[in-house]
């Protein structure tokens, strides 16, 4: 079994196994998952969503991607912190609260005259706000993986928690499932710095007037906690081109398939190109129209 | 039903809200932190190999299905199931008010309708139908923690507004939320206070009771589920907390753009059964509803018709009156 693994299929006679270590072994503190998300994705939908994603037609990529080929899947319960808490924080704002006021203006009237009228414009007038705001931040899902970073797990977020259970090993068996390699102590960094755009957010939201600028926020948090979640993942290696590799993840609850796909260098160049040519041609007409 | 207040199953409060929990809780509904699990962790390594309880093969979780399976003899073993059951009732308030007290209540409530009613409403009406019903709804006590923003007039220079914010606590006592699918919020407004929410600990049966025949009785059910009847009862307090902090919180005489961000603690909900006669009646060959508390007469609500031939005659006598007086002024 490979290391930072619990759950894997014997290569030999197919048995799934679940391997329940110890808290502490060597040297290394494992969590145990309080909760799993089961798969509900089967392997052929996903490849099939993700063929549909690989011949999709996109303006810059390579177009050997659209011949790329899938070379390995594997389904995959990866581990995540789940964190939540109370967060406190103190907000300053610039608040935008409207007018109408009547202003004059000369202009020309049909006979060429100069005349003077008013109309009515709205102005907006701008004030500091201080505040508070007080709320619990739930369901901020952050990777406890080394293997597979926050902001790649965001790509095929959201996971619907609603379906979540306690971990029962029977959801695990016969998939692979990862050990948490990164502490709980880095799931309540990750979360904290998560939790703050979500606050950003609601701060957003939460400000009067017509128009608001959020100036500043600071933010305590407290009684934090992060639990170990496994979340359904599908991993597809495909290759392209000349030996070029491709790594597609898929949701395996929701079925969301994302993959970092290069930019050809050629491509680029030839839209530039192009662009520059139009605006050329733009200007030449506007040119010889003025002229 | 051992005790209907205790919300039954409970299992604890939430460390971090104090929220209590029900069995089958994963998580907190109000604050989202989790429940601990009951089973204590093995120590040892342990290698476990599923077997098939049918043909003893090794078996695995499968997406199709949702559960593990044997892929030799095709059994499903079957996983403990997401616990979010429906809502149910944790009993059910005594009817006060018998049929005849209900019926005769209709007549004087019919009598009393004001002026624009027919004047004959009370003699000409025909009671059509009668019938208890038990609506249900959710009673909740909760303490909140209400920071929020608004605009309002005071403070305002050229433009009329002026930006605010602050904070208060909150407590909530006995604040009922209707999940009646029988009865308008409007009704359930009208006879809420008719029931003496404060004192009814300890007073509901665990089946219908009361002086009047409930075997013709309506007896409604929640129709949600557990998570779906936190949801609507959580919006229900950000609600009447947005509504406090208008009223008493917002400075000034005017306001608008009022938000309110709830950080809710120790929600206790109950799940109560309410008395109702619901009554139809008809005059003029239309039917009409009205609808009496099952506990307090006085708290009617329903519709009735309006007499247009009561309006005209007013606007006619005003007509005349504005008429004479301006002639008068002419003469003078």
């Amino acid at each position: 079994m490979p290391a930072h693994t619990f759950a894997a299929v014997c290569p030999y006679c197919a048995s799934p196994s679940v391997v329940d270590r110890p808290v502490e072994s060597g040297g290394f503190r494992r969590d145990r998952p309080d909760f799993i998300l089961g798969f509900d994705v089967t392997r052929e939908a996903a490849t099939g969503r993700v063929e549909d994603w690989i011949g999709r037609s996109r303006l810059f990529a390579p177009s050997a991607i659209k011949q790329a080929k899938v070379t390995k899947i594997q389904g995959i319960y990866l581990p995540a912190w789940l964190y939540g808490g109370v967060a406190r924080s103190e907000f300053d704002a610039r608040i935008g609260e409207d007018y109408t006021t009547t202003e004059t203006y000369t202009t020309t009237d049909a006979k060429g005259k100069s005349v003077t009228r008013t109309r009515t414009v709205v102005k907006t007038e701008y004030r500091s706000l201080h505040g508070v705001h007080a709320s619990y931040i739930l369901d901020v899902v952050v990777t406890a993986s080394k293997g597979l970073g926050n902001e790649e797990l965001e790509t095929v977020e959201p996971f619907d928690l609603r379906a979540m259970r306690r971990y029962d090993a029977a959801v695990v068996s016969g998939w692979a499932a990862e050990e948490a390699t990164l502490s709980k102590e880095q799931g309540f960094q990750a979360g904290r710095d998560e939790a703050r755009n979500k606050i950003a957010q609601k701060l957003r939201s939460f400000l009067p007037g017509d128009s608001a600028q959020l100036l500043d926020f600071r933010t305590e948090f407290s009684e934090e906690n992060t639990e170990l979640i496994l979340l359904p993942i599908y991993v597809f290696a495909a290759r392209y081109g000349e030996g070029k590799r491709l790594r597609i993840l898929v949701n395996g609850q929701t079925g969301e398939v994302q993959g970092e796909v290069p930019n050809s260098p050629l491509k680029i160049a030839v839209g530039v190109l192009l662009g520059f040519a139009a605006i050329a041609i733009v200007g030449l007409i506007i040119a010889g129209a003025t002229s | 039903m051992s005790d209907p207040f205790d919300s039954a199953a409970a299992s604890g409060a939430c460390a971090r809200c104090e929220t209590p929990l029900e069995r089958g809780d994963l998580r907190c509904a109000i604050c989202g932190l989790g429940t601990p699990d009951q089973q204590e962790a093995e120590q040892n390594i342990a290698i476990q190999v599923l077997r098939c309880e049918g043909c003893g093969a090794a078996v695995a979780f499968d997406a199709a299905v949702g559960a593990p399976n044997c892929s030799f003899c095709n059994s499903v073993m079957r996983l403990d199931e997401l616990i979010d059951p429906p809502e149910q009732t944790g009993g059910y308030l005594p009817f006060r008010v018998d049929r005849g007290a209900a019926q005769a209540h209709l007549k004087r409530w019919l009598g009393s309708r004001g002026f624009f009613r027919p004047k004959d409403l009370a003699s000409r009406s025909h009671l059509e139908s009668l019938k208890p019903l038990y609506w249900v709804a959710w009673v909740f006590d909760a303490e909140a923690e209400v920071t929020w923003t608004a605009d309002s007039n005071l403070g305002g220079r050229r433009s009329s507004w002026a930006p605010h914010a602050g904070a208060a606590s909150m407590v909530f006592d006995n604040l009922l939320v209707s999940a009646s699918r029988g009865l308008s919020d409007g009704e359930v407004d009208a006879i809420a206070d008719s029931f003496e929410l404060g004192e009814i600990e300890g007073e509901p049966h665990a089946s219908p009771k009361g002086s009047v025949d409930l075997d013709a009785a309506l007896l409604e059910s929640f129709d949600v589920q557990r998570s779906l009847a936190r949801r609507r009862i959580v919006r229900a307090i950000e609600a009447t907390a947005a509504a406090r902090v208008e009223q008493n919180h917002v400075p000034g005489s005017r306001f608008r753009k009022v938000k309110a961000s709830v950080l809710l603690e120790k929600l206790v909900t109950r799940r109560l059964s309410f008395p109702a006669w619901v009554l139809a009646y008809r005059y003029d060959g239309k039917l009409y509803r009205a609808v009496i508390s099952g506990q307090d007469a006085s708290a009617m609500t329903g519709t009735s018709p309006f007499s247009y031939a009561r309006l005209f005659m007013v606007l006619g006598i005003a007509v005349v009156a504005v008429a004479a007086i301006a002639l008068l002024a002419t003469v003078a």
